[in-house]
């Protein structure tokens, strides 16, 4: 799509962050926030990011809400807030993907996508010792991860986590969708989200919801400081590439 | 009289028509330019040149070779005729690729702060910066030079902008981390890669909209240089991880033939005839020559470590 100089006003995309301002997830929020907006500017969309401490029983005002709550507040999130994406940027429990909520994404991976990661490295690492599983790293440089934590590094003076992350990807995917599909519509958004996301989270691959609402990802092997490996390794669950990674499956 | 005798000099080494062509490869992790004897297939020359050399491009007449040295956040300028570093300039952070304009102006992408800045590399000064998306990548002038399209990887954006105005005349959406693009003989049209989407999108450059779009079958592929053959009829995409070079029919955009290369395939030149295509194969430290008409490779050229850019100064 082309936008001039006599494009329409600019479309109002208004983004809730529910949890604590001092946490990483916070910062990964308006990280992402500020690329957001600038990918806006040449698109004719913008962007706001307003805070709320905790959940509420009140329906929000938002075209989509990032949450990093505990799990309480998560599940009242998704109740009173139908239609529009709840994406957590916070919690890892299995438990919660399996509960398939309409309206819940988690863009932090499971705990058990972690582990299964953990299982490929280990078996194709027999003697490795001391290796961790890690939505995100500092230290991971490919796919323009360089570039990433630097950006965050220099706005917030600290590295970038793996909450940081899945915040900062949580706003970027909804813009990324924002600009594609030119609609700000909160549940045109989540419908598209599910169905046709091919997100850039700087991992290498388009990423893409499960039908359980976790985001499919690499997910990074890290020992000492160092990233050491990705998952899925080459070899290993190479016929599910990403899904290798975890369960996928809800329960009623 | 001295300046007399030696603009002769000049003339007689630089206007020797009959002097193979030379290829210019940076190696990025070599920290190095390697040239390449077109006639031999052989390196004649390596030229140290900092730290992580990446872009690479001929000035229009062929006396000078800029090479953005991004660990060194400056642009290298060698002679062509000496092949050392007479100057360097200061190119903003991290210079990543640039594409040199006809008028000899340079239009770098700087990876790190979302600009495209134009230098005048005889004086190196800053001419003009250009807002751009984040994580600016490839870079291409149209060849009147009104034109100049610079993708943003982080942005997923081909941003269009006008010569000499720099004013981003359109803005447009493509696949994920687009790399590389460059523009038909007669300007009309443009071609781009996306890394992480693994494809390749056609662009009416008057009207901003994207008219085709070809997905390489290879979910490694990773494509970086596009560029398309003399006479206009087929693109040659460097399939990167695919470890091949595809070549697309121009029209339709149809993949005719794969052609297997060295590793990590990211670099494309074309011989000025057509007729030979090199390619620098990142993770074999090697050079690729592909005879055109028959789709095949007919030479190796082994380089420094991890070529990245390639020119041919002819």
């Amino acid at each position: 799509m082309v936008v001039g100089c006599t494009a329409a006003p600019a479309a109002e995309i208004v983004l809730v962050f529910v949890g604590p301002t001092d946490s990483s997830a916070y910062k990964g929020a308006r990280q992402g926030l500020e690329e957001a907006q600038a990918q806006g500017e040449f698109l004719g969309q913008h962007y706001t990011l307003t805070v709320q401490a905790t959940s509420s029983p009140h329906p929000l005002q938002a075209t989509a809400i990032i949450a990093a709550t505990n799990e309480a507040g998560l599940y009242q999130l998704v109740t009173v807030n139908p239609g529009i994406a709840i994406l957590n940027a916070e919690l890892k429990d299995n438990k919660l993907r399996r509960t398939c909520r309409a309206n819940l994404l988690h863009v932090l991976p499971s705990a058990e996508m972690e582990a299964s990661a953990l299982a490929q490295w280990r078996a194709a690492n027999p003697q490795a010792k001391d290796v961790v599983a890690r939505a995100w790293h500092p230290a991971f440089e490919k796919y323009a991860g360089i570039e990433l934590n630097k950006r965050y590094q220099q706005a917030f003076n600290q590295p970038m986590d793996d909450t940081a992350w899945a915040a900062w990807a949580a706003v970027k995917l909804v813009s990324d969708m924002v600009a594609r599909e030119q609609n700000a519509d909160g549940t045109a958004l989540l419908t598209a989200l599910r169905d046709r996301l091919a997100f850039d989270g700087q991992k290498g691959v388009d990423l893409s919801f499960r039908r359980d609402g976790q985001l499919r990802q690499p997910i990074l092997l890290v020992s000492g400081n160092k990233v050491v490996g990705e998952a899925p390794l080459h070899g290993a669950g190479e016929s599910a590439g990403l899904d290798s990674l975890g369960r996928v499956g809800c329960e009623k | 009289m001295k300046k007399i005798a030696f603009s002769l000099l000049l003339l007689a080494s630089y206007g020797s028509a009959t002097a193979a062509p030379r290829i210019f490869v940076t190696n990025e992790l070599g920290n190095t330019v390697s040239v390449i004897d077109s006639a031999t297939n052989t390196v004649s020359a390596t030229i140290p040149v900092g730290k992580r050399p990446r872009g690479i491009g001929v000035a229009p007449d062929g006396r000078e070779i800029y090479v953005a040295i991004s660990g060194d956040s400056v642009i290298a300028v060698i002679d062509a005729h000496s092949l050392k570093v007479v100057r360097t300039f200061s190119s903003g952070e991290d210079p990543e690729t640039f594409a040199v304009h006809p008028n000899g102006n340079l239009y770098i992408s700087n990876e790190e702060n979302a600009k495209a800045s134009v230098y005048d590399p005889k004086t190196g000064k800053l001419l003009a910066e250009i807002k751009v998306g984040i994580e600016p990548e490839g870079v291409a002038i149209s060849p009147d030079g009104s034109r100049v399209i610079v993708t943003s990887e982080s942005t997923n954006m081909l941003h269009v902008i006008a010569i000499p105005e720099h004013k981003i005349v359109a803005n447009i959406l493509v696949g994920a981390r687009p790399r590389s693009a460059s523009f038909s003989a007669d300007g009309k049209t443009a071609y781009a890669t996306s890394e992480i989407s693994g494809e390749v999108k056609k662009i009416n450059v008057a009207s901003g909209k994207i008219i085709g779009h070809m997905p390489l079958a290879d979910d490694k592929a990773k494509p970086k240089d596009i560029i398309p053959s003399r006479d206009g009829q087929r693109l040659f995409v460097a399939g990167g991880r695919a470890n091949r070079v595809f070549v697309l029919d121009e029209k339709t955009l149809d993949i005719i033939h794969q052609i297997p290369v060295g590793k990590r395939v990211w670099g494309l030149a074309l011989s000025r005839d057509g007729k030979q295509l090199y390619t620098t194969d990142g993770a074999s430290d090697q050079v690729s020559v592909i005879d055109v008409s028959a789709s095949k490779v007919t030479a190796v050229i082994p380089v420094g470590k991890s070529p990245w850019g390639i020119a041919i100064c002819d």
